[in-house]
């Protein structure tokens, strides 16, 4: 496989983890800078082109709230989970971890059985 | 920073307006944090090179405003699919006959062609590739505001969205025979063979006082029955393929020899001026000849057009028995011993 197809699959698996990833740091107030290293201290880059739309996105879903607040003498906005948010979040986890452990199944079913089956031919 | 700022107007030049001030403001801060944190970490001012990296590896400014914006398509997934194969047809059937007619026209139609008198043929096909481009670029952008439109109503109204899995069209077989096609094929030849037998043996077309038209006796007894036999083996078969509604190359290449029967009996019947007798009380005789002569003339003169016609019509037929022939043939429930 190409590295371009890896690099197109991978955006489509992480597309929708980083939605997931994003609101749980927001447990917390954060404001984009911050919320960007804590991320990626977490293992998951996310350049500033995607966060800061993806934020604006949930705001206007009702999941996030904002407000520009002075820290260190400037001006930074800060987002926060609302209550919405907070519930769709749980949902977004609950559907994580089954997806998760369907996988894992299918994994152990199949997955092993695949490689067995490929090293076995050569 | 005068380089900071000249990125920052360039990014909300293609902002949303309503927007421009709050995201150019989270931007800039977001900039600022990084480019604190780097001179931090260097312990000094950043230079105009560091500076130039930081906004190169953010993105040129269009693209970054991009983000921002609503993603908007002129045609959508839904749609493009159907917009491709319109595009395909239209380039097909209308280029494709415009070059055909244009380069007849060069050839046949004298007025035409002196306008290009006295040009090379390079400066012939200059121009009509000149004009090609134009009329493609017609069509194409026809069709593209037509797929616009739909797109713009499909949005609102979701028409595409509503369908009925049981208005599919059946699974296409090219092998199969349609029965309704035999039904008019046998009715259509028993009329004509009841016709042919009744009104044609003798050659006179039309028997009237005011106009009588008669074919060369000796020469249309050929045609006569030429015509009733190829009418009686397309019963025939008519009949065979209601019965068994699929192809065998067997019946596949009873067609061709029926169709090439036809054709090649038409078009000696164009080349043999057949119309002997063409008279009518008001008509004068010298005249009479005249037309005669004319009609047989241009009966000739369509002779190459049927030979086309017959040229098509026997690739058809034999790309069938090809078809047909196959191994991988497919008739369903059948097999091919049945050929």
């Amino acid at each position: 496989m190409s590295s371009e197809n890896f690099d197109n699959l991978r955006l489509e698996l992480r597309r929708g983890g980083l939605v997931v990833a994003v609101l749980a740091a927001l447990h917390a107030e954060q404001y984009g800078y911050t919320l960007r290293k804590i991320m990626a201290d977490h293992g998951i880059e996310i350049d500033e082109g995607t966060l800061y739309p993806l934020l604006r996105r949930l705001e206007s879903q009702g999941l996030l709230t904002s407000r520009w607040r002075e820290e260190q003498k400037r001006n930074k906005r800060f987002y926060k989970l609302t209550a919405a948010g907070k519930q769709i979040l749980e949902q977004l986890l609950t559907e994580w971890r089954s997806m998760d452990s369907s996988i894992n199944s299918i994994l152990k079913e199949y997955g092993h059985a695949t490689s067995r089956t490929v090293f076995a031919s050569r | 920073m005068q380089l900071l700022e000249r990125y920052l107007q360039a990014v909300k030049f293609w902002l949303p307006k309503d927007q421009k001030e709050d995201i150019i403001a989270e931007l800039s801060e977001d900039i600022r944090s990084q480019i604190d944190e780097k001179e931090t970490e260097l312990g000094r001012k950043l230079n105009e090179v560091e500076l130039e990296s930081i906004l190169k590896q953010r993105g040129r400014p269009i693209l970054v405003a991009n983000r921002y914006l609503p993603q908007e398509q002129l045609i959508g997934p839904v749609l493009f699919p159907i917009y491709r194969l319109v595009l395909k047809i239209v380039m097909l059937c209308y280029l494709v006959p415009w070059t055909v007619t244009w380069i007849a026209l060069l050839i046949f139609n004298s007025g035409y062609a002196a306008k290009f008198a006295g040009h090379s043929w390079v400066e012939i096909l200059g121009s009509l590739w000149a004009q090609l481009w134009g009329t493609a670029f017609l069509a194409a952008g026809t069709v593209t505001l037509v797929f616009a439109i739909l797109e713009r109503v499909q949005r609102k109204s979701h028409f595409l969205e509503e369908w009925n899995p049981r208005k599919l069209p059946p699974v296409n077989n090219p092998n199969l025979i349609s029965r309704f096609n035999s039904i008019v094929e046998l009715a259509a030849n028993m009329i004509f063979g009841l016709w042919w037998s009744a009104n044609m043996s003798t050659g006179v077309v039309l028997n009237q006082v005011n106009l009588r038209i008669a074919l060369a006796p000796a020469l249309w007894r050929y045609f006569f029955w030429g015509f009733l036999l190829i009418a009686f083996v397309n019963i025939g078969l008519a009949v065979a393929n209601l019965a068994r509604p699929y192809w065998t190359a067997r019946r596949a290449a009873i067609r061709l020899v029926s169709d090439m029967a036809g054709s090649v009996f038409f078009c000696w019947l164009l080349k043999a001026n057949v119309l002997a007798e063409l008279s009518g009380a008001s008509i004068p005789p010298e005249k009479a000849i005249q037309v005669t002569a004319l009609l047989n003339l241009w009966m000739g003169r369509v002779f190459p057009i049927a030979v086309i016609f017959g040229l098509v019509i026997a690739v058809v037929n034999i790309l069938r028995i090809v078809r047909v022939a196959a191994p991988t043939a497919h008739i369903p429930g059948k097999t091919a011993a049945m050929a």
